[in-house]
């Protein structure tokens, strides 16, 4: 009783403090430092782990191969498709596996798929930008073409296309090599599954058209085309003059010429610079686009021919 | 925009691989149902299954169609896409005509659109059209044929009045005073 009496006088004390919850909205200064401390966990663990698509519990290869079929409305065979996401990396780590097993189970990777679609894409493309870009040099051709079989091209396509996940290799995720290598092989077995003319068409419209959009000049980089012009020029006869046709704020900072290039007096193209030099070789940049027919203000490239177009030399000789 | 849209991933409306421009290719490469068999929240979902996931997985072969029931759980539909997007949706409680169209929605999109804010509304590889500004683009074409000098070109219309040019005016103005003055008084 008397513990009572003692403390009947502080109870009214406590009561006035009793902590009423109040409802604010602050800064949540907590939310960084356990991100932080979760990432450091994770670090130490050895980072993040993602598990690869293809070992989920809900994973169907036979299912995604025959939907990747349809998802690019082509007639693939199988087996060829098959073969065509093993990449030689899965082969020998099966291999490998098979070896403690005491197994022994053929399989062929997608090598020589890659190499014939690979060669079938080259000689193709070629023959395509040659119709479509008639008037470009063959070595401009060359250049768009390595642009598109190059690995950066055709490894973003098969991405683009599901490729990632149904690829069987030893380690994931895979890098662009087995991507772009995966897509040459489903050229290579499209091409032996269909035929030459639904490959074509495969390859038009999956890689040609990232043609799209680009400026065609860029790819192909011309060191000198002051000489490269008249050189041109020489061949025909004609007389190429450059003239001043303009000048700015000379002998400052912001001084801009504008050279006219003039093909027997008449104006062909013109260019500027902050030197005279410079005007002169966008000048010349210009006129090479004219002439090359692959100007700022060219038609679109078409994307709709159809069937293999034939060679520049070929129809020459049919022409004539 | 709400301070929720700044920690979105910015995008701008593009086409995945040109898209179209060849031949279209459905971005939705696969989709999981996952539900349970008994529990009332996947009464939608299970009535999805029995009447529409069938014709559904026949429209579009493309599409990789999974089933995952699981005990005691609630449904979920996780929708795949070809550009690596992974689109998770809980369908607790919902009609089998929500889920056919929120699957439909999920199907005719080409990534996770709802995670991506929008920078603009328009997108262009080329935004000029005339190539940079030099100083003799939008030159006044009369210049070519007008003969030098000429005073409608020579003109100053761009510098403030000189020194000397204030000088010279503030002398005219005093002497045609004084010669108002001197007029003034041989009139008187």
């Amino acid at each position: 009783m008397a513990f009572v009496r003692r403390f009947i006088t502080v109870i009214p004390k406590l009561a006035k403090h009793v902590p009423i919850t109040v409802q604010s909205r602050n800064i949540k200064r907590w939310v960084a430092p356990t991100l932080m401390e979760l990432k450091r966990r994770e670090d130490k663990q050895g980072g993040k782990v993602t598990n690869p698509r293809n070992t989920f519990l809900e994973w169907n290869l036979e299912a995604e191969l025959y939907a990747f079929g349809k998802r690019l409305n082509e007639e693939f065979d199988s087996d060829l498709l098959l073969q065509a996401f093993t990449d030689r990396s899965y082969v020998i780590k099966e291999e490998m596996k098979q070896k403690e097993l005491e197994i022994d189970l053929k399989m062929k990777d997608n090598r020589e798929l890659a190499e014939e679609g690979r060669k079938f894409m080259q000689e193709y493309i070629q023959l395509y930008l040659e119709t479509v870009l008639h008037k470009l040099p063959a070595e401009g051709i060359m250049c768009i073409r390595n642009h598109l079989i190059s690995e950066k091209v055709l490894s973003n396509v098969s991405f683009h296309l599901g490729t990632k996940d149904i690829i069987l290799a030893a380690e994931y995720p895979v890098d662009n090599s087995i991507l772009a290598q995966t897509f040459e092989a489903l050229v290579g077995a499209l091409l032996q599954s269909c035929g030459e003319e639904r490959a074509a068409h495969f390859v038009r419209d999956f890689v040609i058209t990232q043609l799209q959009g680009q400026d065609v000049n860029e790819f192909w980089e011309i060191e000198d085309p002051w000489t490269m012009l008249t050189e041109m020029i020489s061949k025909t006869g004609s007389e190429l003059e450059p003239r001043l046709i303009g000048e700015v704020a000379k002998n400052t900072l912001l001084a801009c010429y504008r050279v006219g290039l003039y093909l027997d007096k008449k104006m062909m193209s013109s260019g500027f610079g902050e030197t005279v030099a410079i005007a002169k070789e966008m000048a010349a940049r210009e006129a090479l686009k004219k002439i090359f027919g692959t100007e700022e203000t060219m038609h679109p490239i078409n994307f709709k021919l159809n069937g293999i177009p034939k060679s520049r030399s070929q129809s020459k000789i049919s022409a004539s | 925009m709400s301070n929720s849209n700044l920690f979105l991933k910015s995008g701008f409306v593009r086409a995945p691989l040109q898209n179209g421009v060849g031949r279209y290719v459905c971005q939705l490469q696969r989709i999981v149902l996952k539900f349970c068999k008994s529990h009332g929240g996947s009464r939608g979902m299970r009535d999805f299954i029995e009447q529409d996931l069938v014709d559904f997985a026949r429209d579009n072969p493309s599409v990789v169609v999974y089933l995952k029931p699981r005990r005691h759980r609630s449904p979920v539909v996780v929708a795949e896409y070809l550009n690596g997007d992974r689109v998770w949706m809980s369908m607790q409680n919902k009609t089998q005509s929500e889920i056919t169209k929120w699957i439909e929605n999920m199907r005719t999109q080409q990534g996770d659109l709802s995670a991506v804010r929008l920078r603009k509304y328009q997108y262009t590889d080329h935004p000029s059209i005339q190539g940079p500004w030099t100083p003799f683009t939008f030159k006044n074409p009369e210049l070519n044929v007008a003969k030098l000098p000429n005073p409608k070109f020579g003109a100053n219309d761009r510098l403030p009045m000189s020194a000397t040019e204030q000088l010279r005016i503030m002398f005219e103005k005093q002497r045609i005073s004084k010669e108002e003055v001197k007029e003034e008084k041989k009139e008187e």
